[in-house]
């Protein structure tokens, strides 16, 4: 037991807890209500980002509600997961003031599961819409999974605001998935923001507990949380099960994992930059970045049988194999992306009307990054150089030598930076791969996964850190959470357009590459009326705002 | 600006006259689409299908369904639902599933995405309830030729019938 565990597990006993599980790269820690405020305050000063919480429903195994804060340790590449449990599912404590991320995770497990947690009570629904019935909690498993309640009109009508900004969304040309925000405007300049979301939450976590699926089914399903970075999420998922069922993956599978990982990154970063130049109305640039983009995705679909949906990744391995002339055309592809990106970058990097608008606005203090945990380019934006693939490496990451772009700056020419120079690590990574890739099977069948354990799965997806977190159950996951990666982003937004010309808002609310149907769960009103306020509830002060 | 990011701007330019000015492809008329590797919508070849129902079980989304009529058994895919992941031809005991390149599917019509194997369904002679297809059971009866005794009766009857034997040997033996 290395001297990190050591001490979560003494100030764990300090406070009467009771340490369930410790593995290498995870602790499991149960405490009590009444401690567990000082608890995760300790543990965030001690370096830990919280990564998530997940409510689960455990009334048929211990008769309790529980509720998991999932925590890591980016440097030492330890996750530590801090279970607080209650009979009746009351009495939670809230920690949201003490760590801001928290908030969203603790408001969906109000909604979904019923739990009372102490501090939003007057809070507005966050997650179900306004017409839900009350006390209907669809993520309790008493609750049938084909549940549908009577829509009721009338329930959304008092929650529209007296005074209207200007609207941005839900259905914006500039802004391709369902998002509505207001931004409220003093001459040019946003000086807030009304925002609500979560307009196509579709219950997957709850579908994926229904009879039809098993675990293997899952992958499939994960792969459409995503459009864009599917794959991060089938392959995350299949990391959790595997961890949590101790399954020893072939290396070849693992290796073809990372691979298909980097092909995606290297799309997705393509497409993010030439929907940003398009809406920075530079659009021979947009052009130009797709059809650079095009190649990609023909190889993609020559490695694993389709453009996007790869549907290669279950337990145990992957489906399709990489043979000798798919090598070949890898490494044709691979060179005349680089080349040909190269050059492009220059010349964007060159036109005014991109790096004078992007660079300044949208900024995000490091401070402020750290309290509300962002993951990907986001963080490494600001100056957080958090990469899982270096900090909790999995697959065939650990075999691969590549560097992480940091920039200090935090404003959207930082992000942007970060996403190009990515580009490029994520090419070198797949030739090296593809060079190392070593003989054997794809796949390993005897394998059986025991119920009821538990793991976290981490995985960087091109917008940051993608983790499921899984309890498993006979022939299907107990509890499957996903946190993806734009629900720890989106939060940071408040901060980033407050002071933004008009104009440039689109740019920053494009700048954390939000994928809105990964993420949409909820209904939240935020405020960015003074920086300091930002630990105290968002929703309760963002929607005096909008009825002011 | 400065003078060199001019420069710079004007070198833009040589990119289209490199690339020429259609990036398209002359669809339909151009080369082909899709790559070898690609996984379209799938056919079912009728001679194989044993009309077993694996493929059912194993298809995430429910594009395959198995459905039992009075006296046939049909397998029908559904082309809305498929999310051409081809796991069906993976399970296919009787490498019935052909996975083809087909991707263009748009149709004014539902019944133009649906494609039907029709079995005709074996009866148990005891209680005359539908058993399975009748190539499914004459398969079943080739590859084990002990089973002839069983063959022909549904699940609870055999177990009916097991159970009485059973209590027949019981009975003389006390």
């Amino acid at each position: 037991m290395n001297a990190i565990v050591e001490e979560i597990a003494n100030k764990a006993k300090e406070l009467s807890g009771v340490i369930e599980l410790v593995s290498e790269t995870s602790v499991f820690v149960e405490v009590s209500r009444r401690s567990v405020r000082e608890y995760v305050k300790w543990l965030y000063e001690k370096g830990a980002f919280l990564k998530t919480c997940v409510g689960v429903d455990e009334r048929i195994i211990n008769g309790t509600f529980a509720l998991y804060y999932i925590f890591g340790f980016d440097e030492k590449g330890l996750d530590v997961i801090v279970k607080v449990s209650s009979p009746g599912g009351g009495a939670f404590k809230s920690i949201s003031d003490v760590i801001p991320a928290a908030e969203w995770c603790e408001l969906e497990a109000r909604d979904l599961l019923g739990l009372h947690i102490e501090g939003h009570e007057k809070k507005p629904r966050f997650i179900l819409p306004e017409d839900w019935p009350e006390g209907v909690y669809p993520l309790r498993k008493d609750a049938p999974h084909d549940y549908r309640p009577p829509a009721n009109v009338e329930g959304f009508r008092k929650e529209l605001p007296r005074r209207i900004g200007v609207p941005v969304g839900p259905y914006h040309p500039v802004l391709h998935e369902p998002i509505y925000f207001e931004l409220y405007v003093k001459r040019e300049r946003v000086i807030d923001v009304y925002y609500r979301g979560f307009h196509v939450h579709r219950g997957i976590e709850k579908l994926a507990e229904s009879p039809r699926f098993t675990y293997n089914d899952i992958p499939f399903l994960a792969e459409r949380i995503c459009g864009i970075c599917g794959f991060a999420h089938s392959s995350c998922y299949a990391l959790a099960v595997e961890k949590a069922a101790k399954i020893d993956v072939p290396e070849r599978a693992l290796w073809i994992r990372s691979i298909a990982l980097e092909v995606e990154r290297i799309h997705s970063h393509l497409l993010w930059l030439g929907v940003t130049l398009h809406i920075l109305g530079y659009d021979m640039g947009f052009m130009h970045v797709w059809r650079i983009r095009e190649p990609v995705m023909v190889f993609a679909e020559l490695l694993t049988g389709s453009r996007k949906t790869y549907g290669i990744a279950v337990i145990g391995g992957v489906r399709r194999d990489i043979d000798e002339d798919g090598k070949r055309k890898a490494f044709e592809v691979l060179r005349s992306v680089r080349e040909e990106f190269k050059k492009l970058v220059d010349v964007i990097l060159s036109v005014p009307e991109v790096v004078r608008r992007a660079s300044g606005t949208g900024a995000l203090p490091k401070d402020v990054a750290r309290a509300l945990n962002v993951v990907g380019p986001t963080a490494r934006g600001s100056g957080f150089k958090r990469d899982v693939r270096k900090d909790y490496p999995y697959f065939a990451y650990r075999y691969a030598s590549f560097n992480v772009p940091v920039y200090t700056e935090g404003d959207n020419l930082a992000r942007l930076l970060v996403r190009i120079d990515e580009v490029f690590e994520s090419i070198s990574i797949i030739e090296q791969l593809l060079d190392t890739l070593p003989k054997g099977p794809i796949m390993t069948r005897s394998y059986e996964i025991p119920p009821l354990k538990k793991a976290v799965g981490a995985v960087e997806a091109p917008r940051g850190e993608n983790v499921h977190f899984i309890i498993t159950g006979s022939g299907k996951p107990y509890r499957w959470r996903v946190r993806a990666p734009t629900y720890a982003n989106l939060p940071a937004l408040k901060v980033m357009l407050k002071g933004v010309s008009l104009a440039d808002a689109f740019l920053t609310i494009a700048s954390i590459d939000p994928c809105i149907s990964c993420t949409d769960r909820a209904v939240v009103i935020y405020d960015v009326d003074t920086g300091s306020s930002m630990c105290t509830s968002l929703v309760e002060r963002g929607r005096r705002h909008a009825e002011r | 600006m400065q003078k060199g990011s001019f420069i710079k701007t004007i070198k833009s330019l040589e990119i289209p006259l490199k690339v020429g000015r259609v990036a398209k492809e002359r669809y339909p008329l151009g080369l082909p689409l899709v790559t070898d590797s690609f996984r379209g919508a799938i056919v079912i070849d009728t001679t194989k299908c044993l009309g077993c129902g694996a493929c059912t079980l194993a298809c995430p989304p429910n594009a395959l369904s198995m459905i039992f009529e009075r006296e046939r058994i049909v397998i029908e895919y559904f082309k809305g639902r498929c999310v051409f992941c081809g796991v069906c031809a993976d399970k296919c005991p009787a490498e019935a599933i052909i996975i083809t390149k087909e991707f263009e599917l748009a149709s004014a019509s539902l019944e133009d995405l649906k494609e039907e194997v029709i079995h005709e369904s074996s009866k148990c002679i005891v209680c005359g309830k539908p058993l399975a297809s009748k190539k499914q059971v004459g398969h079943v009866k080739d590859a084990l030729p002990n089973a002839k005794k069983y063959i022909n009766m549904c699940s609870e009857c055999r177990s009916k019938k097991i159970a009485k034997i059973l209590a027949l040997r019981l009975g003389e033996s006390t």
